[in-house]
């Protein structure tokens, strides 16, 4: 998997370009970006949030999970290949999981929201938005403590700082003479 | 107290600017070289190297434009900040170790430097030039009108500057600027963030405190006025619709490990490791910042429905509206400072690569070789591209009442789709190429720049930024992977493998 990332993540993007034709392709709604505020300039509005969807919902889902994948498999990219170890696979795997079920939640609560009109709160916003605001931001939070946490392990190791250092004497020697 | 309120605020300004002149002297004895000027000598510890890479994230863009989009659309700008977490550890994951060891090993000042050893290519080198003065242009033309317009309306509010021009407040603003950077660069630059970041963070969390109260329900009442009124714009993806969301989760998240003016800085940290501690420092400072964003947003959106406070002129006077009216002087006195920090904190970062840009790598990658003296005209550089970003947000606010906020994120948007593949992907891929990298820079500007000044519209909210993102990162890929494999000089063989 570690030498093949680069194919998994040019196929997402692909999927990406693809879907984002699609959509671009798809039957227009009117309001889809928003729409002028009928008594405050200044503002806009998102009228039938039903309508909007009619159309892209599913592959907008499509869209943002591919995007977590993609998120995912960069950072795993960011890591040198020796490192790209069955435990580090398993943390992005985890990280990648746990941010597609808070997607998930997000999506779905805004399509109950729709379909009932009711919603409770949490932490000051309705369900749905409280996955997106506390939600999305946390779910990253698992590659910070792999980056932080496994710094010495999967980053940065003691020897690879080894090896980065000769390789500043060396040149450094090579410079002098 | 309220009666000095304008008078107070002043002071917490001026006393702030005085800050910024003094660490620009002090910082001037400390700046020998150009290297001093453009990256600090690699010599900056990670709270410092931290709080410059939050306060330079956290713009003009956020503090006046973010609240002014949350009025304006709503919940779909919170996406530009949710994703923070995700952009910040991507750019660490990509961009932080190997940018840092090819600046030691290869002796480089600026992010041009480094793709060009990475890609041994000039082209790249001046491809990425031209992007980042580009790209500077506009952003820093946001950033001095930002900067003007918070002034105005804190000047015109007392009776001996009631009258003041936008005019003036861009020459006010801009001198203050220009002369750090010009006498401190970087250095004066870097000291300056790790003040105007702790301010960012005490304003962010303050005016969080402040906003619960306007409504005796707190947060909830205010998000339930908004949701009563249209329910759309309280929902995940706002006003705006899905797909503008999720594009900005894609250009803001990805495209951060893109901007020049944060990835330069990773550059500056005296030790490789220091990383390890700057990523989640950074992320907290943006947090506690970025509370100032969401919180004015929604509550001004609220009180505007709700007829607590007329309706605003523009949705970029939310934060200023919202600081006259619901803000003791004192607070308010400290979250205008903390906005001309945001601002500051982000200009003098831009004129510091948008000027290593002009004078060591367009030369450099036309004449082989960087120009006499490079620390005497980084400082005339400076001057003259600092007054032609002024000059350019006068014509676009005198001539094109573009929100502030859209300018921002088409810079952003620029940078992460130029920039974004050829860095983060590039440093860790040996297989991609220079030809992949000229490629993708093309395209990528091309299609901004057609989408923008065509004034195209795309279908679902989809935004241009999204669409050049896209296409460069198939294409640096898909090129790369057509074209011969490069040959890699020894040591950046091992850089990359490390």
């Amino acid at each position: 998997m570690g030498n093949k990332l680069i194919y998994v993540i040019f196929a997402i993007v692909i999927s990406m370009a693809c879907i984002l034709i699609a959509i671009s392709f798809a039957e227009p709604v009117a309001n889809a970006g928003g729409i002028a505020h009928p008594d405050i300039p200044g503002m806009r509005v998102g009228g039938d949030g039903i309508a909007r969807l009619a159309h892209i919902g599913t592959l907008a889902f499509l869209f943002q999970s591919l995007l977590l994948l993609l998120v995912v498999c960069l950072c795993a990219l960011g890591v040198a290949e020796r490192h790209r170890s069955k435990e580090l696979f398993l943390y992005f795997a985890g990280t990648f999981i746990f941010s597609i079920l808070v997607w998930w939640q997000m999506y779905a609560g805004h399509q109950a929201f729709m379909e009932s009109g009711t919603t409770s709160y949490f932490m000051g916003f309705p369900v749905a938005t409280s996955w997106q605001v506390y939600g999305t931001w946390l779910s990253a939070i698992p590659l910070v403590f792999i980056y932080s946490m496994g710094f010495r392990k999967f980053i940065f190791t003691k020897e690879d700082e080894e090896k980065f250092n000769q390789l500043i004497a060396k040149q450094t020697s090579q410079t002098e003479q | 107290m309220e009666a000095y309120r304008q008078e107070i605020i002043i002071g917490a300004v001026v006393i702030y600017m005085v800050f910024c002149v003094l660490t620009g002297l002090w910082a001037m004895k400390r700046t020998k070289s150009s290297s001093d000027f453009f990256i600090a000598g690699r010599s900056l510890g990670p709270i410092v190297v931290s709080l410059a890479l939050f306060s330079s994230t956290l713009s003009g863009f956020g503090f006046v434009g973010g609240p002014g989009l949350v009025y304006s659309i709503g919940v779909s700008s919170f996406w530009m900040i949710v994703i923070s977490s995700s952009g910040y550890a991507l750019g660490f994951f990509l961009v932080a170790k190997r940018i840092r060891m090819i600046a030691e090993l290869r002796n480089c000042i600026s992010l041009p430097d480094i793709v060009a050893a990475r890609y041994n290519s000039e082209a790249v080198r001046f491809l990425t030039a031209i992007t980042i003065v580009l790209g500077v242009m506009g952003y820093l033309a946001t950033q001095i009108l930002a900067m003007a317009v918070v002034m105005q309306a804190i000047m015109s509010g007392t009776e001996m500057f009631a009258d003041i021009g936008l005019v003036t407040c861009v020459v006010i603003s801009s001198t203050v600027l220009i002369f750090y950077c010009v006498t401190g660069g970087i250095i004066a630059s870097v000291y300056t963030d790790v003040v105007q970041g702790g301010i960012m963070m005490v304003a962010g969390v303050l005016i969080l405190l402040t906003a619960m109260s306007v409504f005796d329900g707190g947060l909830q009442e205010a998000t339930s006025i908004i949701l009563a009124d249209d329910s759309e714009s309280m929902m995940p993806f706002g006003a705006a619709g899905m797909m503008a969301s999720l594009g900005w989760f894609f250009v803001f998240g990805l495209g951060l490990a893109g901007q020049p003016h944060l990835v330069t800085k990773m550059m500056m940290n005296r030790k490789i490791s220091d990383n390890r501690s700057i990523l989640p420092m950074s992320l907290f400072g943006y947090v506690m910042a970025a509370l100032l964003w969401v919180s004015i947003g929604v509550i001004m959106r609220a009180a505007v429905i709700d007829g607590v406070v007329p309706t605003l002129n523009l949705p970029d006077d939310a934060a200023s509206v919202f600081l006259s009216v619901f803000t003791n002087p004192l607070l308010a006195g400290i979250v205008f400072a903390g906005l001309f920090a945001a601002i500051m904190s982000t200009s003098d970062a831009f004129l510091n690569i948008g000027t290593a840009a002009i004078i060591h790598d367009i030369p450099k990658a036309i004449n082989g070789k960087s120009i006499q003296n490079e620390l005497f005209w980084a400082r005339i550089v400076t001057v003259i591209l600092a007054i032609i970003a002024a000059s350019f947000a006068l014509y676009s606010h005198f001539q094109d009442a573009t929100l502030v906020a859209i300018l921002g994120a088409f810079g952003w948007a620029t940078f992460a789709a130029s920039i974004f593949p050829v860095l983060g992907i590039g440093l860790n891929w040996k297989g991609a190429t220079a030809m992949g990298a000229v490629t993708a820079i093309t395209a990528a500007l091309i299609i901004n720049f057609v989408v923008q000044l065509a004034g195209i519209t795309l279908p679902y909210g989809i935004s241009g930024g999204l669409i050049s993102f896209i296409t460069s990162l198939v294409l640096f890929i898909g090129v790369s992977l057509a074209t011969k494999k490069p040959e890699l000089d020894d040591d950046m063989e091992t850089v990359l493998s490390i």
